[in-house]
């Protein structure tokens, strides 16, 4: 996103309205301007209308500063996963697809969330520290897709420098391996210059306990007393054969 | 994406913030799923939500209803919010009824959502747990406004937005109601809770 200098008017309406703090006004030159190195292109200050005479541009940009838009501004559609957004479908379509079956839960990091924004070059520390012990990323994910490496959660060295508003480490683990991960967790988010917010998906069981739940208090990690709940009401139903 | 996840609050402010979602699982069940998403919609809408979207489209304070009902492909995911349990358990029983066969998601504390649940006779699959915010944590803003921020899970609602609009409250340039809704033509999905956000802005607004 830029503004044309020769239309902005410099109202000072905007600057609140970027998630990032990107826009800022050049009193001398008496317009704002946006930091392009800051800036995440989730197109906010174009959106809210703010502006009261159009002087925001959205420009389309080539790679790998395409991936920004593609992390930050929600209503575009990932090409690969058709999911609009930053995930996949994680437990909202549990009960048909599957994804998380008893004895496993998913484990996602959402880098830079609230607010804060992320380089992926944190996305990659975290991303490497969740491979360390053993998780499977997740396929449908837009972060996956930039690995290089799903062993390590290398990422592709081109993207690292990029900003973007957050962006999911989507991964599932077998219920026993939880300490492992969340003990490296722990470690790494000492070592990023960013937030993330952890979400722990499971399947529950007949008695609607989650087994996680209880290793996760036993580990000191705090769970809200909000959350999702996946109602059921999805069809077919995927049938889980035991083992 | 865990958009509906990670709203921050007191239980009392929390107990007035419910999100339904619904959408289609990707070449399993999505072939015809945008007349049931359409339903959805049209289920929620009869009792009165305090935002209704989709995340292709946009929300009922920044887009028209009619061409939100309208644009609903497969690829959708649809939203409503409610601000108590009570009319949360009749929708969740309507939807029931409706045997729709999309997955449908309630965002809410997982004591109220549990016993809704069961009162409409449905035993909830799986669940998302939200398990704090790990890092730098002094980048984060008050926690304050973070209740009001968080309620936009794409983070489309700058911290420093709120901090004006406060500043515009006590100055009497605008209400905390319609601070409320600005904030909330910005989350596009529409599952921004504009009704939760004027108290929360109000309670600023006064300290």
């Amino acid at each position: 996103m830029r503004i044309d200098d020769e239309a902005c008017i410099g109202c000072r309406l905007c600057p609140p309205y970027c998630p990032m703090s990107a826009i800022s006004m050049d009193r001398p030159a008496k317009v704002a301007r946006i930091e392009q190195d800051e800036c995440v292109e989730c197109g906010v200050c174009l959106r809210s209308g703010i502006c009261p005479v159009d002087a925001f541009i959205e420009e389309v940009h080539s790679w790998p500063r395409s991936v920004r838009a593609a992390f930050s501004n929600p209503l575009l559609v990932h090409k690969e996963t058709r999911v609009p957004g930053r995930g996949t479908e994680e437990a909202k379509t549990n009960e048909v697809t599957g994804q998380f079956r008893r004895g496993f839960v998913g484990v996602t990091a959402e880098m830079g969330r609230p607010g804060v924004g992320t380089r992926f070059s944190d996305v990659e520390k975290v991303a490497q520290a969740l491979a360390r012990v053993g998780v499977v990323f997740a396929q449908n994910n837009p972060v996956t897709y930039l690995m290089t490496d799903q062993t390590t959660g290398k990422l592709n060295s081109e993207i690292l420098d990029e900003k973007v508003c957050s962006a999911m480490i989507e991964s599932t683990t077998p219920v026993e391996n939880l300490p492992a991960v969340i003990k490296e967790l722990r470690e790494v988010a000492s070592q990023i210059d960013t937030v993330f917010s952890l979400t722990l998906s499971t399947r529950l069981e007949p008695d609607g306990s989650a087994p996680c739940e209880k290793v996760l208090k036993e580990l000191g990690v705090p769970v809200y007393i909000n959350g999702k709940t996946n109602v059921g009401l999805g069809r077919p139903l995927f049938e889980e054969v035991s083992a | 994406m865990t958009h509906t996840l990670h709203r921050r609050g007191t239980e009392e402010s929390l107990n007035k913030d419910y999100v339904f979602l619904c959408m289609a699982a990707k070449g399993i069940n999505e072939d015809g799923s945008e007349d049931k998403m359409r339903e959805f919609l049209k289920i929620i809408l009869r009792h009165e939500p305090a935002n209704i979207g989709d995340m292709r489209t946009g929300n009922m304070y920044d887009t028209s209803i009619e061409e939100i009902l309208a644009k609903v492909t497969s690829t959708s995911i649809v939203h409503g919010v409610f601000t108590d349990r009570d009319t949360v358990a009749i929708v969740l029983r309507e939807l029931k009824e409706a045997d729709l066969g999309m997955s449908i998601v309630v965002s809410g504390p997982f004591s109220s959502v549990e016993e809704i649940c069961q009162a409409a006779g449905l035993t909830p699959h799986s669940v998302d747990y939200s398990a704090d915010i790990w890092g730098k944590r002094e980048k984060l803003p008050s926690d304050e406004i973070l209740e009001v921020t968080t309620m936009c899970g794409h983070a489309m609602i700058a911290s420093n937005l709120v901090k004006s609009l406060v500043n515009d409250i006590k100055a009497g340039e605008i209400s905390a109601e319609d601070a409320g809704k600005e904030f909330a033509k910005l989350c596009e999905c529409g599952i921004f809770n504009p009704s939760r956000a004027a108290e929360l802005l109000s309670v600023m607004a006064s300290e």
